[in-house]
């Protein structure tokens, strides 16, 4: 009550927020020293605070500083210790590069990283050295880092706009929110300029064309203001988390929506930045709408990646009408921020007043709409495939001119040469339909000249005579041009369109084609199978069997060792199963393996792709070729995930003149999630199975326990009542009845004796303390005297033991125990007035004793159990009284001689609607 | 009590019989004996007992089944005795109606203490008496007044209800899901944590004298004995 009440009265800190503090936790801190401009003096701030930490006490090191010659930046480095840089070698050039492994093995307190928005030289385990760095921060090692502000992908467009120049080297904005801490290393732009013309940041000749481009002391100081706003945000976004933390409440935001709508044009990043920026400002949340219309293919994957990973919330919809489905999510969503890009609509649109930005302003009076400039450059198509470029096409147009050039000669004299016109231009179709607008044009322009210099008056001549051939001729080139074009334009659509269907087929049959396999190696097979028809020269399942990040210490050579299990050829399985394969991947994690080649050739996975695969299996996430991590790699890993975690790694190595695009990538995808999922499935089905055989075990130990409790507990009840009563009520029992009482405590104790004795003998017989004293014996002594020893209890007991039986070699006091342990459990599991027969038999080098009886029998699923120790057919306590031990001695004192026991059950010969009945097979090796 | 009191002995045990047999009788009570769950049925319907002792491991049906279906048609006091000693058993038998529970090998006087402390129950119709007295402990039901030797205590609700509740019960034990679905209502039947701190609360109040009688029975429940 006490605490509902104080939760009550006080706000709760908002988890998302803790959530983020513990996400950080056990990771390095980042703290990045922001510039406005080159040359401000972030390094030399940088290196003047780490000497000061070096003094006291903490490990610093310089991962990378990049001097620039500066000599009072390089006095700074002093003696600080140097981190070796990493040789590569790039297009005949050697590149010094940070060296990430070094510095994540020397594992320093504290880790200088200069210039974060570096690329990294190609064949680098990241694309970007800022990646370098967040990979650094995960394995709990602080850094510091300088970057300068044009460098932010979201000011990027900006930016270019106020100096003119372009950045390439960009880093997204979420470099800024990893960092723990940021400094702002700042001078007046006047006093920059008076650095730079000093030659103290470059040298002279370069120092002053940049002053006059770059370092203007207007682009200086718009820079200035916009890092300087920069860092107000992330000042203010700190507070706001401390407050939300500590669950400060504080005034909030009204309920603003920021939508963005992109298309395919350039400007779609521009868009997506400047809708971050609003949203940033209103702490709003925001959303990225793309509106998928039919005919156009419109690459917006880059531009819609990036939102999401600003933090937007992307909306892909399909629809012809671009105007009401911006509307249509606008009123679900309560948007009240519009963000759009200006087009370059056509002049006919534009004159009908059907551009977008003038729909939308006619129709949503409750909007804020925010229109971006645009980029400049035109729609971005998706690349899509071409028809194959051989010398067939231009061929068989030629052919085709000339076939009609045929015609036309023959046929000159009865046809005019206007109507042979109309089969040039027949031609021009034709070939626009079948191979393009590009041969199309070209059998429009050998069409146009045979017409012209063979058919059209004067003869042999480019010249023209009748004016309304000249009409003819404009008429044939435009048409041939439109038709040309709209035919090719149409088979490009249809293609597409193909592509599409085809994907979809694609990914829709996986259900069923994962579906089939009842076996986890089937399923594996479909899956290589399915992966290597999306596209794949080759194709490798990586499965570890515990978990990688054992192997992930060992690093990748130990891994590249058994590359060679995944060699094949022509196009099939390799024949030795494709999930039994495999070899050790580390430290003795298996790694099993299904593997597909589409060509002969050697396909192991080197060392580039293991170390691709690594990173893709600790990441999890898509790794290698065409990714943004290890992109040199000739192999793509793809995680196969869900929810309860990663299952495997699909890795596919594509055939190099057909690069994976996008259907292919989602299909690979969606192969991925299936067959995640479908694997999952059945390891699961697999686990449950084995769950339940375990609570079977268990349920079964847990019996026997209490069994065993229980005859311990009876007899000590007993002896334990009887005293009590005798010494409770000694004056109140008759005499006859202390007797009796006083004999009961003696049974009881026997029979305790004689469990005790059996636990011991148990006990004794399985650390092989008994050891028989063999001799040769006839067996029909045995067998009577044994018998002779059952209480006498109503049943019929029959013998059959022939003449000529050999002798065994037995102890027989042992041997003697084992045949009255046998009988005795005949005997409690018989009703009354039932036979029990003994018989024997010779075998090879034994004697075999079988012991009939007409009980109850065992149940199949006890069989095997019966010579256990403590086991007892219908489990519990409520059973037929007894230790559970008789059988089990036997089997160990006849074992002990060299000899065997074996059950079975129903007998061979009981009668069909009868008892089962047991038989008891004891076999006595023969004595020589 | 009219008579000597009858009591039925189930257990397919010979040796249990032939110690509680000549002790029972020893005491004044009059002994039926049923070695199966079927006879002890069987007594239970044409005998009517004045109580049950009843085991549960017997070889035709299961104790916890014949107890169920002894409980279907009579409200005769029910002590188990058994050699079972997890506490999930004694939980399920206690729920399913038992009284009490033994466990084997039991000392007889404590035996005979849970019988007679059942056969009171079994006679005594609740609210006959206003006010429980257990040994230094007095609670007049009337006027919701406890005192521990003539001091009174000042218990929220929910301490005196369970106070009451184990009172009236006195000698038996009360499973927790019995106690909390009495005191805090069905919905907290599993809230073994309420319990344990209230518990706490009432001994604290009790003093070390009375609280002696609030006995803990691991896994299973609490017991107020009915006296010193």
């Amino acid at each position: 009550m006490i605490a509902s009440m104080v939760a009550a009265e006080h706000p709760r800190p908002d988890p998302d927020a803790l959530l983020v503090t513990a996400a950080r936790e056990g990771k390095g801190r980042l703290k990045l020293f922001l510039g406005a401009a080159p040359g401000v003096g972030k390094t030399w701030d940088m290196l003047n605070a780490a000497r000061r930490r070096r003094a006291e006490g903490v490990d610093v090191l310089v991962g990378v500083v990049e001097a620039h010659g500066r000599k009072e930046t390089e006095a700074q480095i002093g003696d600080l210790p140097l981190l070796p840089r990493q040789k590569v070698r790039y297009r005949g050039h050697a590149l010094d590069e940070f060296d990430l492994d070094a510095a994540l093995a020397r594992r320093p307190g504290l880790l200088l990283v200069d210039e974060l928005a570096h690329t990294n030289a190609p064949g680098g385990r990241h694309h970007k050295r800022w990646e370098d760095v967040a990979e650094l921060l995960e394995a709990g090692i602080d850094v510091w880092a300088t970057v300068n502000i044009q460098h932010l992908e979201s000011l990027n467009d900006a930016i270019a706009r106020i100096t003119g120049v372009r950045v390439t080297e960009t880093m997204p904005d979420r470099v800024l929110e990893m960092a723990d801490e940021i400094e702002f290393v700042d001078i007046p732009p006047a006093e920059l300029r008076a650095r730079l013309r000093s030659g103290r940041i470059y040298r002279p000749d370069l120092a002053r064309r940049a002053l006059e481009g770059f370092f203007r002391e207007g682009n200086l100081a718009a820079l200035r203001e916009i890092a300087l706003r920069e860092v107000a945000q992330k000042v203010d976004h700190d507070v706001r988390d401390y407050m939300r933390r500590k669950a400060i409440v504080g005034p909030w935001p009204a309920g603003d929506r920021v939508l963005a709508v992109i298309g395919g044009d350039a400007s779609a990043d521009s868009i997506v930045r400047a809708a971050r920026r609003l949203a940033e400002a209103l702490r709003a949340p925001w959303i990225v709408l793309h509106v998928e219309r039919p005919g156009g293919v419109e690459d917006t994957r880059h531009a819609l990646e990036m939102a999401a990973q600003l933090g937007a919330t992307v909306e892909i919809r399909a629809g012809t009408d671009l105007v009401r489905a911006t509307r249509e999510l606008a009123a679900a969503r309560n948007v009240t921020h519009l963000v759009i890009g200006r087009e370059t609509p056509r002049l006919w649109r534009r004159l009908l007043g059907l551009t977008l930005t003038r729909r939308l302003l006619r129709q949503d009076g409750g909007l804020a709409i925010h229109i971006v400039p645009a980029a400049g450059a035109r729609t971005r198509r998706a690349p899509t495939p071409r028809a194959p470029n051989g010398w067939l096409p231009w061929v068989a147009a030629t052919l085709l001119v000339g076939l009609i050039v045929l015609a036309g000669e023959v046929l000159a004299g009865t046809l005019e040469h206007e109507a042979l016109g109309m089969l040039f231009l027949a031609v021009v179709v034709a070939a626009a339909t079948l191979w393009g607008l590009a041969i199309a044009l070209y059998a429009a322009a050998l069409g146009f000249l045979s017409w012209n210099i063979l058919f059209i008056p004067p003869l042999y001549s480019l010249t023209i005579e009748e004016p309304r051939d000249v009409i003819a001729l404009f008429v044939f080139a435009g048409i041939a041009v439109t038709s040309g074009w709209l035919a090719s334009r149409v088979r490009l659509e249809a293609r597409v369109a193909q592509g599409r269907i085809e994907n979809l087929r694609r990914i829709t049959g996986f259900g069923r084609r994962l579906g089939e396999p009842t076996t986890e190696t089937e399923l594996l097979l479909a899956v290589v199978r399915l992966a290597a028809d999306i596209g794949g020269r080759a194709v490798v399942l990586l499965m570890l069997g515990e978990d990688l990040s054992v192997a992930a210490d060992s690093g990748g050579a130990a891994m590249g060792g058994d590359d060679a299990a995944a060699a094949s050829g022509g196009g099939t399985l390799r024949g030795d199963g494709a999930a039994a394969g495999g070899g050790t991947l580390g430290d003795g994690v298996a790694a099993r393996r299904a593997s597909l080649a589409a060509d002969n050739r050697h396909d192991g996975l080197d060392e580039g792709a293991w170390a691709a695969a690594l990173w893709a299996w600790t990441h999890r996430e898509q790794t290698g070729h065409g990714t943004g991590t290890l992109p040199s790699s000739a192999w793509r890993f793809i995680p196969m995930a869900t929810a309860r975690g990663l299952v495997a790694l699909l890795g596919l190595r594509p055939d190099p003149d057909a690069p994976l695009d996008l259907p292919r990538t989602q299909a690979l995808s969606a192969l991925a999630d299936q067959s995640a999922m479908a694997l999952d499935r059945m390891r699961l089905a697999a686990a449950a199975a084995r769950g339940e055989a375990q609570a079977e075990t268990q349920k079964l130990r847990a019996a026997l326990l209490s069994s065993l409790s229980h005859d311990l507990r009876t007899p000590l009840t007993g002896i334990r009542g009887a005293a009590g009563s005798l010494r409770m009520s000694w004056n109140d029992l008759s005499p006859a009845a202390r007797d009796d009482l006083l004999a009961s405590i003696e049974h009881d104790t026997v029979r305790m004796t004689g469990f005790i004795a059996n636990i011991t003998d148990m006990i004794r017989l399985e650390s092989g303390e008994i050891e028989p004293r063999r001799r040769r014996l006839p067996v029909a002594g045995v067998v009577e005297s044994a018998i002779a020893r059952l209480p006498d209890i109503g049943l019929v007991t029959t013998t059959s033991v022939p003449e000529d039986l050999p002798d065994v070699l037995a102890d027989p006091d042992l041997f003697e125990q084992v045949l009255v342990n046998v009988l005795e459990n005949a005997v409690k599991y018989s009703p009354e007035n039932a036979f029990i027969r003994v018989s024997a038999e010779a075998l090879a080098g034994f004697v075999r004793i079988s012991i009939a009886d007409e009980g109850v029998g065992i149940l199949p699923a006890d069989l095997p159990h019966v010579f256990d120790s403590f086991y007892r057919a219908q489990r519990g306590d409520r059973t037929i009284p007894g230790t559970g031990l008789g059988l089990a001695i036997a089997r160990g004192l006849v074992e002990a001689m060299g000899g065997r026991i074996a059950a079975e059950s129903p007998r061979p010969d009981a009668p069909r609607d009868g008892a089962p009945g047991t038989v008891m097979h004891i076999d006595v090796p023969v004595a020589s | 009590m009219s008579g000597r009191a009858r009591i039925l002995v189930v257990d397919d045990e010979p040796q249990i019989h032939r110690f509680l047999g000549p002790t029972l009788q020893a005491a004044g009570y009059a002994v039926e004996r049923a070695d199966t769950g079927a006879d002890a049925l069987r007594l239970a319907a044409s005998r009517s007992p004045d109580l049950i002792l009843l085991d549960l491991g017997l070889p035709d049906l299961d104790g916890q089944i014949v107890l169920a279906r002894l409980r279907a048609f009579t409200r005769v006091p029910i002590v188990v005795v058994s050699a079972r000693d997890r506490a999930d058993e004694k939980i399920a038998a206690l729920d399913a109606g038992a009284d009490d529970y033994v466990e084997k090998p039991f000392d007889i006087g404590e035996l005979f203490a849970r019988v007679r402390a059942a056969l009171r129950h079994g006679v005594a119709s609740p609210g006959a008496d206003p006010v429980l007295r257990l040994g230094p402990l007095e609670v007049d039901l009337t006027h919701r007044l406890v005192l521990v030797e003539g001091g009174a205590l000042t218990l929220s609700p929910r301490e005196y209800e369970l106070l009451t509740l184990l009172a009236r019960n006195a000698g038996r034990v009360m499973t927790h899901t019995q106690l909390l679905t009495a005191v805090w209502g069905p919905a907290h039947h599993e809230d073994v944590q309420y319990l344990r701190v209230y518990i706490g609360h009432l001994r604290q109040k009790l003093g070390t004298e009375a609280s002696r009688l609030l006995v803990t029975e691991p896994g299973v429940g609490y017991r107020f004995l009915p006296g010193p």
